[in-house]
């Protein structure tokens, strides 16, 4: 409960992010406002000089056109600024995970990520350590219709991640529905279970936000569902690295929250589409 | 694109609901107990009810509760062993309570057993599985020398104690 209320208020921090640069409107104060301030320009023209009428017509309305947006296409990586923090106040994690995308057209994004993590859980029965590396790799499909040249991106996207990694199962305790001889020890094992894997399919939604430049920060919610999963003997893959908790079905989540840096490749002038004139 | 924020804050949400499954189910099959049944000494295939059974662990002052109660009439009791060493031993007293004293009868069995740790879950931790031990799988003693036991034959239906649907031993009288 407790993560996943931290999950929803970063994920208005980051919404929060967006209206402000969805408000902002300075950087963008050279370019003409498309159509209203023209057309009382315009009028006032056509006032003081009503024979010049129409030539003026048609080269403010080329001017208008001139205004086309480009969009940048490039590279984009960064880290989980998530799994960063986390090592900083639980002394049970360490996790690193890096993410990168790369634009394919104009709304398909190439997009992986890859991490590392370290977490022993302890639960009330069960206490265990999971340390591993996995890769998710997949396409993100912006669905945000951008204003001019922003830049900010809510996606929806599909990942396949693979996972490898140990588990060291510390200690455990046997459950007794009928503890008449109140025994309840808790029994150290310290037994290693290598060479898991597990491969899982995660429905990705995100949202990017520009906050300067060329660093966007970033917030994504995950959908995720293992394929295959390869469990210790008289054990069980209770985390995956990557895929998180798993629970009694095959379906888990997970989030994460990033700063990403963009860099540029190439830009692609976009035609503004012909409004018919009436 | 509102539509996609919805969808995200409603499939958020949906999961914040299912977050307490840490608690282990008690219809889980986990750490079994030893299914004792009565019989007829003088009619085998019959099952016959005990008189106010007392059962008692080792080391234990109150007995093991029947359906809340320390004494059963019944057929068959379920009775469970230790998970940590190998054996544990009960008495078995017979009229317990009964003013008779000569009435009231206390026989005692050791189970002999091996212990298995086996995985059930994230909530139930492991359960423990025995087997009675093939050669002496228990050893049957009067606690007073004065009178008979009562208890005459012991047989041992199974000597893996798994689960709790099957009897593991049968006690004729």
């Amino acid at each position: 409960m407790k993560h996943i209320l931290r999950s929803f208020f970063s994920f208005f921090l980051v919404l929060s992010f967006a209206v402000m640069q969805a408000q902002e409107t300075t950087p963008k104060g050279a370019v003409p406002k498309p159509i209203a301030p023209q057309k009382t320009t315009l009028e006032k023209q056509t006032k003081k000089e009503p024979l010049q009428l129409v030539p003026t017509d048609v080269k403010t309305e080329k001017k208008n056109s001139v205004a086309a947006k480009t969009d940048r296409y490039g590279i984009r990586v960064g880290l989980d600024l998530y799994k960063v923090t986390r090592a900083l106040y639980d002394k049970d994690y360490k996790g690193l995970e890096l993410v990168g995308d790369y634009r394919l057209t104009k709304r398909y994004f190439l997009a992986a990520e890859l991490g590392n993590e370290n977490k022993t859980t302890a639960d009330d029965r069960v206490n265990f350590t999971t340390k591993g590396s996995y890769i998710k790799a997949g396409f993100d499909y912006n669905a945000y219709e951008n204003w001019l040249d922003m830049e900010n991106i809510i996606s929806i996207g599909l990942r396949y991640g693979f996972s490898t990694f140990n588990q060291q199962l510390n200690n455990y305790r046997i459950y007794n529905a009928n503890p008449y001889f109140q025994e309840t020890p808790i029994i150290n094992s310290g037994q290693k279970f290598n060479g898991l894997s597990a491969s899982w399919i995660e429905v990705v939604a995100g949202i990017k936000a520009k906050v300067f430049n060329n660093v966007f920060m970033g917030f994504s919610l995950r959908l995720n569902r293992l394929v295959t999963n390869k469990e210790p003997e008289n054990f069980s893959n209770l985390y995956i690295p990557g895929f998180n908790r798993t629970y009694d079905g095959s379906f888990g989540v997970g989030f994460n929250y990033t700063v990403t840096y963009f860099v540029p490749i190439y830009k692609k002038k976009i035609k503004p589409a012909v409004v018919p004139k009436k | 694109m509102k539509k996609i924020i919805l969808f995200v804050f409603a499939l958020a949400l949906s999961f914040s609901s299912c977050e307490k499954d840490d608690i282990c189910d008690p219809k889980t099959p986990t750490t079994p107990r030893l299914i004792i049944e009565f019989f007829d000494f003088e009619n085998p295939s019959i099952k016959k009810n005990v008189t106010n059974l007392k059962v008692l662990g080792e080391g234990k002052t109150d007995g093991i509760l029947f359906n809340g109660s320390q004494t059963t009439n019944g057929t068959s009791i379920a009775i469970p062993l230790k998970t940590v060493g190998n054996s544990t031993s009960f008495s078995f007293t017979l009229n317990s309570g009964n003013p008779n004293l000569a009435l009231v009868d206390e026989d005692i069995i050791r189970f002999n057993y091996t212990t298995q740790e086996l995985f059930v879950s994230r909530a139930c931790g492991y359960k423990s599985i025995f087997t009675l031990d093939p050669t002496t799988p228990y050893t049957h003693t009067d606690a007073s020398a004065a009178n008979q036991k009562w208890i005459k034959f012991i047989s041992v239906e199974k000597n893996n104690i798994e689960n709790e649907n099957e009897t593991h031993i049968k006690i004729f009288f």
